[in-house]
């Protein structure tokens, strides 16, 4: 009944809150950089918005593309950082074992993989929920990794003992684009065709929204689950070799800290999009989100204590706006 | 107006937690489990005690407790949130806030007592933080209506920045006439945090099981349909359930304090393995549902297990790996045994 008097008379405000709804997270996104253009000097300068790119945004992205994987079938990932230690240990490990690059990143891209089939299976092959599964996962990995690393140790490349490929992967640029960012650029375009134009995608989507629709159907939505799921260790496993390719060193446990960011930006993407599905251009603007938020405030000069204060301040801001003008429209 | 937007319909799949189906032949299999769950845990007792002579003995025991105290009073707190809020973690009950808020109230805490203030005023700030940090997390859930995940992940980032700005990221040394008692010994020689836990329980499990609020909490969280229907104040019961946690939060603070004699960094290392303790303590009760004593067990259990490892010599490195087993050992039971008597 609300719907048709609302489609009888439409009124201004309606229609503008209906505007700021479907575009929450462009508005905010714009609403921020504004903020910081005015409140900073040095933050719309070239240098700082390619630093943005490069230090606050590349690494996330990835692992928050690894995580709307997850999330696009219904689930969730908390072990994605568990597949970016894996990946960054067999990389750093077997290049440090004198194997070529190619190979050893290979076997960083299996590792990842590897972890996201052990969540494949548990949560498609036995059925346990994707949020307890890759728990579990997180918490096995915790310790692997402590084992490998005799309680915990780093992983050092000597300096002179980094080919030049390693270095490239972390620190090169094509054309004057770094190459992480290339390489977030390839997986953020080849995520959203195959989530938005290919046939797994809309399943994936489809199993996300109704599963029960789904196995209806016939369609085999645990495969589907299953290849998410694996895909998302894959993907974080790019992230975990270009990490220790930036830093050339690997340290136990270090993926974790790209885990509540990741689901963060994953979730600020999906619930701010219009239709409220996971989408991979909104987990882009959420990393963005959060890549200048924390950018700008370090270009404040605010005491860096503040700045997580200001961070989580903000993005509960925007949450808050979001939720809320979503309930009003 | 007044119509209702699913909000984010993606996050429904959950095929591992589905409680809501009470069947016999599922009644049967949750027994099952249950009683192998509860045999595991006296087997590994009974294999530590064997091993190490030492474990069974009433100064171990106790020390098990008293180092319990402060997870198993987040865990509790967990539980609560967990029982209004559903199984269903992404949507439902979930307080990531839990951890931070610790470490902002014992930081609150200390500071008080260095500036000279007593007890009472020390501990009233501590549990206000804790209070005014589950207030937030219960508007913003219930009043703005973000999903508890994001909606606590928000307030996880600011209360720990928080408590970075209050301490400078040092350690804050505290010493107070409640804190020389909590961290003495009480009656046979068991530690004053061990009889905390216990007590804190008795009356957590008190209200949370045997009260009407207590029900509707589980009414709510099973089916918030029926419960909105069936004329319960919905709103009022979650955001009430946030707000425990957030008292929880504060008292663990407390007590973490006298445990460290000061607020020290790195709380939000506690998080996870409070989440896993809470969801773990679910297979500890009859329904297979989260209840306050389950909780404790799972506490307990965990704590067990880590005692016996380091009376045994093992790596402590092991862990974390045995608990993430352990969860995902109940939890395949749990649902392969449901798939076997579906």
């Amino acid at each position: 009944m609300t719907l048709q008097t609302s489609a009888i008379e439409p009124s201004v405000p309606r229609a503008l809150i209906g505007v700021v709804v479907d575009n929450a997270l462009v508005l905010a996104l714009v609403t921020v950089f504004a903020i910081f253009s005015f409140a900073t000097p040095t933050f719309l300068t070239i240098a700082n918005l390619q630093s943005i790119l490069v230090n606050n945004f590349t690494l996330l992205a990835i692992a928050a593309i690894a995580m709307t994987f997850a999330v696009s079938v219904g689930g969730i990932d908390l072990s994605v950082g568990t597949a970016i230690d894996f990946a960054s240990f067999a990389f750093v490990s077997l290049v440090l074992a004198g194997q070529p690059v190619a190979v050893a990143a290979l076997a960083g891209l299996g590792a990842g993989a590897a972890v996201g089939a052990f969540n494949a299976v548990l949560i498609s092959g036995i059925g346990i929920s994707p949020f307890l599964a890759t728990l579990g996962t997180l918490f096995i990995g915790r310790s692997i990794q402590q084992l490998l690393t005799n309680g915990g140790n780093p992983v050092y490349l000597p300096p002179s003992g980094v080919p030049e490929a390693f270095r490239f992967l972390g620190r090169g640029a094509i054309g004057g684009i770094p190459v992480p960012l290339i390489i977030a650029a390839i997986i953020i375009v080849g995520a959203t065709v195959v989530l938005t134009r290919a046939r797994f995608g809309r399943v994936a989507l489809a199993i996300g929204i109704q599963p029960s629709v789904v196995r209806y159907s016939g369609i085999a939505a645990r495969a589907h689950v299953a290849v998410a799921f694996i895909l998302a260790g894959l993907i974080a496993a790019v992230a975990g070799l270009i990490l220790s390719a930036t830093v050339t060193v690997y340290i136990p446990s270090s993926g974790s800290a790209f885990l509540l960011n990741a689901i963060g930006a994953t979730f600020i993407g999906t619930t701010l999009s219009r239709l409220g599905r996971p989408n991979i251009p909104g987990t882009v603007l959420g990393v963005l989100l959060l890549g200048i938020v924390a950018n700008g405030l370090l270009l404040t000069g605010l005491n860096f204590y503040w700045q997580q204060v200001g961070t989580g301040l903000l993005i509960f801001a925007v949450l808050a706006l979001s939720f809320i003008t979503r309930r009003k429209a | 107006m007044s119509v209702d937007i699913q909000l984010a319909p993606v996050i429904h799949f959950e095929p591992g937690v589905s409680t809501s189906k009470p069947s016999r032949s599922g009644n049967l299999a949750a027994s099952a489990l249950r009683a192998g769950s509860l045999v595991a845990f006296v087997a590994i007792l009974l294999v530590f005690s064997l091993t190490a002579p030492y474990f069974l003995s009433v100064g171990n025991i106790g020390n098990v407790l008293g180092q319990s105290a402060i997870s198993g009073v987040l865990a509790i707190g967990l539980t609560i949130v967990l029982i209004a809020g559903g199984s269903n973690v992404v949507t439902g009950g979930i307080d990531l806030s839990l951890a931070a808020n610790m470490g902002l109230s014992a930081a609150v805490y200390a500071t008080a007592a260095q500036l000279g203030y007593g007890d009472a005023t020390a501990v009233a700030a501590a549990l206000l933080t804790g209070l005014l940090i589950g207030a937030v997390n219960a508007i913003a859930v219930v009043v703005a209506g973000i999903v508890p995940l994001l909606a606590t992940l928000a307030v996880m980032n600011i209360v720990a920045g928080l408590e970075l700005v209050l301490t400078q990221n040092t350690v804050i040394p505290a010493s107070t006439p409640l804190l020389t008692a909590l961290s003495s010994s009480g009656p046979l020689g068991i530690p004053a945090l061990a009889y905390v836990l216990l007590v804190f329980t008795l009356i957590a499990a008190a209200i949370v099981q045997y009260t009407s609020a207590g029900l509707q909490l589980y009414a709510v969280g099973e089916f918030p349909d029926a419960a909105r229907a069936a004329g319960l104040p919905v709103r009022r019961l979650v955001a009430g359930a946030f707000i425990a946690s957030g008292l929880c939060g504060g008292f663990a603070g407390i007590l973490s304090v006298s445990n460290l004699s000061g607020s020290t960094t790195g709380s939000g290392e506690m998080l996870l393995p409070v989440v896993v303790t809470a969801l773990l303590g679910s297979v500890f009760s009859r329904r297979l549902v989260p209840t306050v004593i389950g909780t404790l067990l799972s506490t307990l259990f965990v704590g067990f297990l880590v005692n016996g490892f380091q009376l045994l010599n093992i790596s402590s490195v092991l862990v974390s790996g045995v608990q993430g087993l352990l969860i995902l050992l109940v939890v395949s039971a749990t649902t392969l045994l449901r798939r076997q008597e579906a």
